[in-house]
């Protein structure tokens, strides 16, 4: 590996990590502003630049917040198992970051000196990039549980039960829902995946009830209301982070928004097109400089409104019950899972034995796609799996 | 009382019709009403008000209950003819009357001192309700500060200053009893 890579690697590296933190900061204040408006409220908007009276629409609030986060008293509990307490969020932050090495946050650069085109993703070429990622991101779970179980107390124990409860039970649909996506692009790659869609029309359209399902598990994943059992503030004080404070609690506030910001680049990659749109940023592999910034803009845009879209959300539905989110991870997105991948995998075969790949072929079978997503939530309402009769059990009646 | 009491009415959860059970209407439903308020709050119909740049509108300030005021009457004298009702049915007993003989002809009475401990009252209206002469009113002025306790006990003069500060905005309520209204 020449000095060359290297150093395009550690720059690339610098840009996430520099750009991701601030990113996060300001998805805090994004977060409030967007809870403020749905309720009618103004949001923060009096910290602009200290010591003057510019208060620029309180976009000096992340600074204020993370400054003052900061300066507070990092406390441990005294029965708190000290190693893996201070162990847990540096895991949780860590696989946090390490997931955004194969996520491309663009399509390509013209390289500078006349060799290849830069990729704009940490790890280029990565084959198993998709493998990894999951990897990675369930380790993100092991630094919850460990949170939970080091700070010694019954919120937080109970904060990391529910949370590695849950994050199994979405792990599957997520992962089915990416089956029929991997299938169709046949690679691993992220950048593949991309391309596929470049091709083929974006998952989000031939796909509509793995898109669904993806989307549903992501919010899980991503512990977003209606599924954030894991820190309910009203029953659990704070969950698996009730005893943390100071810096190591801003680790796992932090780590939360990245995970926000993973699951949105991941729907947007898999299933919207990730730096594609039509007719604006073409498919080729040569860009100049103005199509290049043009695709990481695009891609840019749609995660935000993906994570406008999860903020949104927030506020429009109320927490899962317990057992109703186990109901419908197990019950509803694992069969609506598998139903895609079967109804992906033979229409592909269907099309691929008959060779029927044409425009119109491509959106009639687009079409059937979007009747399987009909059908299935018509069998899933009728058959209403979700109703559970909570009364007591009476012996011998 | 056991499960299986006869005397227990089980109760079930609501019957979902069809578009209830299917999810996808009611939470479209409901992401439009976020959205809703969503752009009306971003268009500038919000709520709240950003206090010291912006006053809140009080919407009739004849009946808010604010800082009290003493009213003077057409001679510019203090309308108040001691006669303590008001200290009597204040819940919070923060009104403090010395009565001395009054030097004009059409009453007995008149306040030689009138003091109200802002800090002890609870500002329930009392006071207005109980005198007979309209004397004593509660404004509209709610942005009550002091830098001290005895800064926020506020004597005779202070309360007809009150008074000649909200004549304007706010006449007083009743024009029977000599009211502007």
């Amino acid at each position: 590996m020449s000095n060359a890579q290297v150093l395009e690697i550690l720059v690339k590296t610098a840009i996430l990590l520099g750009g991701m933190a601030t990113a996060g900061a300001y998805l805090v204040l994004l977060e409030r502003k967007m809870a403020a408006w749905t309720q009618d409220r103004l949001g923060p908007n009096r910290v602009g630049i200290p010591f003057s009276r510019l208060r620029l629409f309180g976009l000096g609030q992340p600074l204020a917040d993370g400054a003052k986060i900061v300066l507070k008293e990092d406390f441990t509990p005294r029965q708190a198992d000290r190693t893996l307490f201070s162990l847990a969020p540096a895991i949780f932050l860590t696989a946090g970051f390490a997931a955004f090495a194969v996520i491309p946050f663009g399509s390509v650069l013209p390289s500078v000196s006349g060799g290849d085109p830069i990729r704009l993703v940490v790890a280029p070429g990565m084959n198993v990039g998709v493998i990894y990622l999951f990897a990675v991101s369930s380790i993100a779970v092991y630094g919850v549980i460990l949170g939970g179980w080091a700070s010694n107390s019954k919120y937080s124990f109970l904060g990391g039960l529910r949370s590695s409860a849950q994050l199994i039970a979405y792990e599957l649909p997520l992962g089915l829902g990416l089956l029929g996506v991997v299938a169709i692009a046949g690679s691993l790659d992220f950048d593949e995946i991309i391309a596929a869609q470049t091709r083929a029309g974006w998952f989000g359209l031939t796909q509509p009830l793995g898109f669904l399902v993806f989307v549903i598990a992501a919010f899980a994943e991503a512990a977003r209301l209606p599924f954030d059992l894991p820190e309910c503030e009203q029953e659990l004080v704070g969950g698996y982070h009730t005893e943390y404070s100071g810096m190591r609690l801003l680790m796992f506030l932090m780590t939360e928004f990245l995970h926000l910001i993973t699951a949105a680049m991941l729907i947007v990659i898999l299933y919207l097109g990730g730096w594609h749109l039509p007719g604006l940023t073409g498919v080729s592999e040569e860009v100049g400089w103005f199509g290049a910034l043009l695709r990481v803009f695009v891609l840019t845009s749609k995660v935000l409104m993906v994570i406008l879209f999860f903020m949104l959300v927030r506020w429009t539905w109320p927490r899962f019950r317990y057992d109703q989110l186990m109901a419908l991870g197990w019950k509803v997105l694992l069969p609506l899972g598998l139903v895609n991948f079967v109804a992906v995998a033979v229409l592909d075969q269907i099309q691929t034995t008959w060779d029927l790949r044409g425009g119109w072929w491509g959106a009639a079978f687009a079409a059937v796609s979007w009747l399987v997503l009909a059908c299935s939530l018509l069998a899933v309402a009728v058959c209403a799996p979700r109703e559970a009769d909570n009364r007591p059990r009476v012996a011998g009646v | 009382m056991k499960a299986d009491d006869p005397g227990i009415r089980w109760l079930g959860p609501a019957r979902l019709t069809l578009a209830e059970k299917l999810y996808l209407p009611l939470f479209v439903h409901g992401l439009t009403t976020t959205l809703r308020h969503l752009v009306k709050t971003v268009c500038g119909r919000s709520v709240t008000v950003s206090y010291p740049e912006e006053e809140p509108e009080i919407a009739n300030p004849l009946i808010y209950r604010g800082v009290h005021r003493l009213n003077r009457d057409s001679q510019g004298r203090v309308k108040c003819v001691a006669c303590f009702l008001c200290a009597t049915a204040c819940p919070a007993h923060c009104i403090d009357i010395v009565a001395a003989e009054s030097p004009w002809p059409d009453r007995e009475k008149y306040p030689e001192q009138f003091t109200i401990d802002e800090l002890r009252c609870i500002f329930c209206g009392m006071c207005e309700e109980a005198c007979p002469v309209d004397a004593i009113e509660l404004t509209s002025l709610y942005n009550l500060t002091g830098r001290s306790r005895e800064e926020m006990v506020f004597d005779k003069e202070k309360l007809l200053s009150v008074y000649d500060m909200t004549k304007d905005k706010e006449p007083m309520q009743s024009s029977r009893l000599g009211g502007t209204l």
